[in-house]
């Protein structure tokens, strides 16, 4: 008995022990401790335009392209769009695209705009291209573009971010159940790790409960894209959102149930960015209702 | 499973339905719908009929017909949530002598999507974008799923729980849920991403919060969890589980069920929790703010439970 390795539960989330009992009994390897602390700040921005979306729920390109500019202006620090990218990524860079058909799907307009404004910065068409699926798409890349929609899941708490790349595993179901919290793994395979250079959440009409089909009633107009360049920072941030929405929709608090101890997790195992919202700067622009931050 | 044949309309309205229905298994289920699957396998599924109802001009409304093998099964599907508009079709109620609070809620709407439980099939009927014509739409097919005259009750564990403790505690009705899977569990009320309390399609596990608003507006909730297995060996491995992954710290004070023996009752971080085993029953109570709420909770459970055993 005394061999046994400890399970993680409920009490661990209560005591906060996540990262010692996930080290020990799923991991096998006690938490890195040091590399966690020595994340810094991350800058997470959120720009939102209330005539992003109609009432029919058709995107607005010509609006969802302005968002997409003033996001790279405020994520890099340069002066236009053209910029942005360059200090992103290579003119000779292969670039993947990574959105999401699951669920809550990234809508089709933010993958064009996307693509567009990256031909428009120089990158050739051809150097550009869809890299969602098996583990051969970031093979060929030289940088990486995430782009999923932001959404809980039912077997994960949250599915937005950090569960992006599950194919690239080439062994998704190796990533279910407890073992989600091993999601930011991934991101440390060596033809994944240090190729992504933007992750832009699709947050033009987010879904808050965990499904694990679509549900309409918990689905809403946030009209957003969420973005920034520390994947946990984000995923942290796009719970908030999620975890207030939640709130407002019962009227007293409803946390997301199984609770997403892979972000946690991709911060304190994988060392992937910072879960503390204390350590994450966040910048919102435009619309402010129900900001839900 | 023993539904007649569901003759669903070839159209409605403007949408008009394929001759035959794409059918989905357990074998293929994952296909249709990813990591999903794993919910309706967590109880006992049969199989899925898939319509796409299509109209020029309109979106598709998508008609999901999950035949599970017993009406418990379709109910706790539809009990994982109990929000939305309900709607009534009509059909015949329960027996009177099966009738309670959740018997009366067959189908319930919201935001362009319909989900009903009729006999043993979980319907989800859903429009992709919802408009008046949609709605009267789905609401027809939904009507139509459910002629079925068969109008079995909930099932009898759902029917144990007390609706109040003492004058203090009541049941949160619209939070109740019935289970088979540990997956499904998580999804309502985590405990582990181990199956520590041995779940599994023989097992049928009910979960509901109790509820305590004192006069000056206060609100206490405490968990209720209770699962019953095939036999009495199996319950009492399953809480020995649950005890040694929850409360390693602890002694162990599983003691021969008695209605004589008191609850075991620990102060944990989140509030007390008292467990029994009561013949094949586990009942455990969570976060319970005083150890008088925790005790009273499982004794009055208990004592359903004995009622239900001593008429059966």
């Amino acid at each position: 008995m005394k061999d046994k390795k400890p399970v993680l539960t409920r009490r661990d989330f209560i005591r906060g022990t996540i990262g010692v009992t996930l080290g020990v009994s799923i991991l096998g390897f006690k938490w890195p401790k040091a590399e966690a602390e020595a994340a810094g700040s991350s800058l997470v921005t959120i720009v939102r335009d209330q005539n992003a979306m109609d009432s029919s729920k058709n995107v607005d390109s010509t609006i969802l392209k302005k968002m997409l500019e003033q996001t790279l202006i405020k994520v890099t620090g340069q002066k236009n769009s053209k910029d942005a990218w360059l200090s992103l990524v290579k003119p000779n860079d292969v670039i993947g695209l990574v959105s999401t058909d699951h669920l809550n799907p990234t809508h089709d307009e933010v993958v064009d705009v996307v693509k567009s404004s990256l031909v428009d910065a120089g990158i050739p068409n051809d150097r550009i291209r869809l890299a969602q699926g098996g583990p051969s798409n970031p093979k060929k890349c030289d940088a990486l573009i995430a782009l999923p929609a932001l959404k809980a899941h039912w077997l994960t708490g949250i599915g937005t971010v950090l569960k992006l790349y599950i194919l690239y595993s080439g062994s998704p179901s190796s990533y279910h159940k407890g073992n989600s919290s091993k999601l930011g793994e991934i991101w440390n395979f060596p033809f994944v790790k240090g190729k992504t250079k933007l992750v832009l959440v699709d947050s033009l009409y987010p879904l808050c409960d965990k499904g694990p089909q679509p549900d309409p009633r918990y689905q809403w107009a946030y009209k957003g894209l969420i973005a920034g360049t520390d994947p946990v920072a984000i995923e942290t941030v796009c719970l908030k959102i999620i975890t207030e929405k939640r709130k407002a929709i019962r009227g007293e608090p409803w946390p997301l149930s199984p609770p997403p101890i892979c972000v946690e997790a991709a911060d304190k195992v994988y060392g992937l960015g910072t879960s503390r919202m204390e350590q994450i700067k966040i910048e919102h622009y435009g619309w402010e209702h129900e900001l839900l931050l | 499973m023993k539904v007649d044949n569901i003759n669903l309309p070839k159209a409605v309205g403007g949408w008009t339905r394929p001759e035959a229905p794409r059918l989905i298994n357990s074998q293929n289920i994952f296909k249709y719908m990813n990591g999903a699957g794993e919910l309706y396998l967590g109880y006992r599924f049969h199989h899925l009929e898939v319509f796409a109802y299509s109209s020029d001009g309109q979106d598709n409304i998508l008609v999901e017909l999950y035949f599970m093998e017993t009406s418990d099964d379709a109910f706790g599907l539809l009990s994982l949530d109990w929000g939305g508009e309900p709607v009534s079709f009509g059909g015949s109620p329960a027996a009177p002598s099966n009738k309670s609070f959740t018997s009366s809620t067959r189908a319930l709407y919201g935001g362009g999507l319909l989900r009903s439980w009729s006999d043993s099939i979980y319907a989800r009927i859903m429009a992709e974008r919802e408009t008046p014509a949609s709605k009267k739409a789905v609401l027809a097919l939904g009507k139509a799923i459910t002629v079925n005259p068969k109008n079995p009750p909930e099932p009898e564990l759902v029917k144990t729980l007390p609706l109040e403790i003492g004058s203090a505690w009541k049941l949160r009705k619209d939070r109740l849920s019935f289970f088979r899977s540990h997956l499904v569990l998580n999804s309502i009320y985590y405990l582990s991403h181990e199956n520590i309390l041995d779940l599994d399609l023989s097992t049928e596990a009910v979960i509901a919060p109790y509820e305590h608003i004192s006069n000056s507006g206060d609100k206490k909730r405490s968990q209720f969890l209770l699962v019953q297995y095939e036999n009495h060996e199996r319950a009492r491995k399953a809480l020995n589980h649950f005890h040694d992954a929850y409360l390693p710290e602890y002694k162990k004070e599983i003691t021969a069920d008695s209605a004589a023996n008191s609850p075991s009752l620990f102060k944990l971080e989140d509030g007390w929790l008292a467990y029994k085993l009561v013949g094949k029953y586990i009942a455990i109570v969570f976060e319970c703010p005083d150890q008088e709420s925790a005790g009273r909770i499982i004794q009055k459970n208990e004592s359903n439970l004995l009622k239900k055993k001593g008429k059966s």
